[in-house]
């Protein structure tokens, strides 16, 4: 049968942003793929190079719509590897409580639009009334709903709010229980097995050395996550281990990257709840914007070619902000700043992984990876 | 149980690797740094190469020290530096990431024992810098087939900065347009931003204090 090029995107119902993807057709299989990016691309890197180091947390904020903490957390702790700067623990221990508060509510939106996807529009229903829970809490540490601009270089925006331990672990329990909802109705329905099971296998050598990491490469069986391999915060202190899935032969299929997330909402959850007890009374959490403490020390800090970066478990993986310093004549701003989108190597990796299987399954293999095109674009 | 990859093991690790890297001679220079911030202050390898040696460390560290991960790939340009105006910086990580064991025709996951990794297995961040110097049509030896993570990094950084990488396949835009000007790459320095004057705008980033004698100029 004669070959073709179809193009999909940059709008349809599958594509969690906008994005082409052009797919080279024989009849119904796929037998070739490219994917097209750049529709959202803002030049992040490009304006933070005009913006102090207290300021660009804005920008990381925006980078995801989905996951906005976790990419602020990301710039902060590579802006205080370069700025030298030490957090009080209570402090890194309210970060970690936001950022696995953020991990499952980027976690719920995936499912939320993985089972429209796969033809169940239930379970979006019931994710979404669930980040909703997950939302009000970010947003009374925050104060607004979905930037949060939460983290401070050395710190974080405010103090837990006066009763917060309180509403977290309420939500967080009745969280866990309608965590066991969902794998009601999605681990026990035919049509989503059959849509998501022996599709998009993936193995996790081949995933590695393509870029692809976090839960897509636990979900392949290995339990790498920079949580512990690159520690940073206080995950040591607290009872977890990274969720791993046992994939099959061929490798990780769709099935299996859907058990991994909500295995790791599990984790998160349990997480939070461990780090809440064990939480230290208030040493000084709280830094201005623009803090003098910090900004007047970084000319000198932040030399000029001097850098700092840091690895960071994302939502959808390795996440990483590198950052070289302006030094005198540039005072408070950063020369460069480089952003790694786990995304960005994920897609074109996801969408090789599609090669052989039907155009039917292309909205469950790509959502099974969790795209978001905001961070691939920046 | 570890619960963490210690800071004993990572500096251990660090300075196998910069030891063994002495082989290269003059060409590779390696040093174990430590992170500066946060909690813990690990060490990782960093490593300043030539750039025509590039490839040949790269090679050495996938096959004799187990890197097998590209992060990301960095393109910076120092334009008042005129030996070294475009660096590219390089992070690979060593993940030691295996595909699940199979025993009796059962496939097992793996769970690492973290207080039991050493040498070769213990996670690992590297940082590589090579600079080139000012010329109009920079170009770094791509590694892309060494790590196929490096292809999509590759193409950003020469979309946006314009350092090219020799033996590259399939070089093209990938966030600009793609009918963007021949030589058009926005993080190249000759590039200001919104306004003309780079240090006004660096002194008053908000715009404020320029904004009465700012209003008859084209942006």
């Amino acid at each position: 049968m004669a070959e073709m090029w179809i193009s999909m995107g940059p709008q349809h119902p599958m594509t969690h942003g906008l994005w082409t993807l052009k797919v080279k057709v024989d009849g119904e299989t796929v037998v070739d793929t490219e994917p097209d990016l750049g529709y959202i691309h803002r030049g992040v890197e490009k304006i933070c190079e005009a913006r102090d180091f207290t300021q660009i947390t804005t920008y990381c904020d925006r980078l995801c719509y989905a996951s906005a903490n976790t990419w602020s957390h990301a710039y902060i702790y590579a802006a205080e590897d370069l700025l030298e700067v030490e957090v009080p623990e209570r402090a890194e221990y309210i970060r970690m409580v936001a950022i696995e508060l953020q991990r499952i509510a980027s976690h719920l939106m995936w499912l939320g639009a993985y089972c429209p996807d796969v033809g169940n529009l239930t379970g979006m229903v019931w994710c979404l009334r669930e980040r909703e829970m997950m939302m009000d809490l970010l947003q009374e540490l925050g104060g607004s709903r979905m930037h949060y601009n939460f983290p401070r270089v050395g710190g974080v925006k405010r103090d837990l709010p006066i009763g917060f331990a309180l509403r977290c672990r309420a939500k967080l329990k009745l969280f866990l229980d309608r965590i066991q909802e969902y794998e009601a109705i999605l681990d026990e329905s035919t049509i989503f097995l059959v849509r998501t099971q022996g599709v998009g296998y993936a193995k996790a050598e081949e995933m590695i050395n393509h870029g692809v990491s976090g839960p897509n490469v636990r979900a392949a069986g290995h339990n790498y996550d920079v949580r512990w391999a690159h520690p940073y915060s206080v995950y040591d202190e607290l009872d977890w281990e990274p969720s791993v899935e046992r994939p099959s032969i061929k490798g990780s299929d769709c099935y299996d990257r859907y058990r991994v997330r909500v295995e790791e909402m599990r984790q998160s959850a349990l997480m939070i709840l461990d780090g809440l007890d064990k939480m230290p009374g208030g040493a000084d959490t709280y830094h201005e914007p623009g803090d003098p403490a910090i900004l007047a020390k970084a000319p000198a800090r932040a030399a000029e070619g001097q850098t700092g970066y840091h690895h960071f478990e994302d939502s959808r993986g390795e996440s990483m902000f590198y950052l070289a310093g302006g030094g005198e004549g540039r005072g408070k701003h950063p020369y460069r700043v480089s952003i790694r989108s786990p995304m960005f190597i994920t897609i074109p990796y996801a969408a090789k992984c599609m090669i052989g299987y039907k155009i039917a399954d292309i909205p469950a293999i790509m959502g099974s990876f969790d795209p978001c095109i905001g961070e691939t674009d920046r | 149980m570890a619960k963490e990859v210690s800071a004993k093991q990572a500096l251990s690790a660090a300075k196998e690797i910069v030891k063994d890297v002495s082989d290269f001679g003059d060409a590779v220079n390696a040093e174990v740094r430590h992170h500066t911030g946060g909690r813990r202050k690990n060490a990782y390898v960093y490593i300043e190469v030539v750039a025509s040696e590039w490839r040949e460390l790269a090679l050495w560290l996938k096959n004799s020290k187990g890197v097998d991960y590209c992060s990301m790939v960095t393109g910076i340009h120092w334009p008042e530096n005129a030996d070294a105006a475009w660096q590219v910086v390089v992070h690979l990580l060593r993940t030691g990431v295996t595909n699940p064991q199979i025993v009796k025709k059962r496939v097992h996951e793996t769970k690492v024992d973290i207080a039991a990794l050493s040498g070769n297995s213990v996670p690992m961040e590297f940082e590589i810098s090579m600079t080139v110097p000012d010329t109009r049509e920079p170009s770094v030896p791509s590694v892309a087939d060494i790590w196929v993570g490096a292809d999509w990094n590759e193409k950003e950084t020469w979309d946006l900065v314009g350092s090219d990488f020799a033996g590259h396949v399939g070089m093209r835009r990938v966030l600009l347009p793609h009918d963007s000007p021949t030589g058009y790459h926005p993080l190249q320095k000759q590039h200001k931003l919104r306004y003309h004057d780079f240090n006004e705008m660096y002194d008053d980033p908000q715009g404020f204090g320029r904004k009465p004698e700012d209003s008859g100029r084209v942006k």
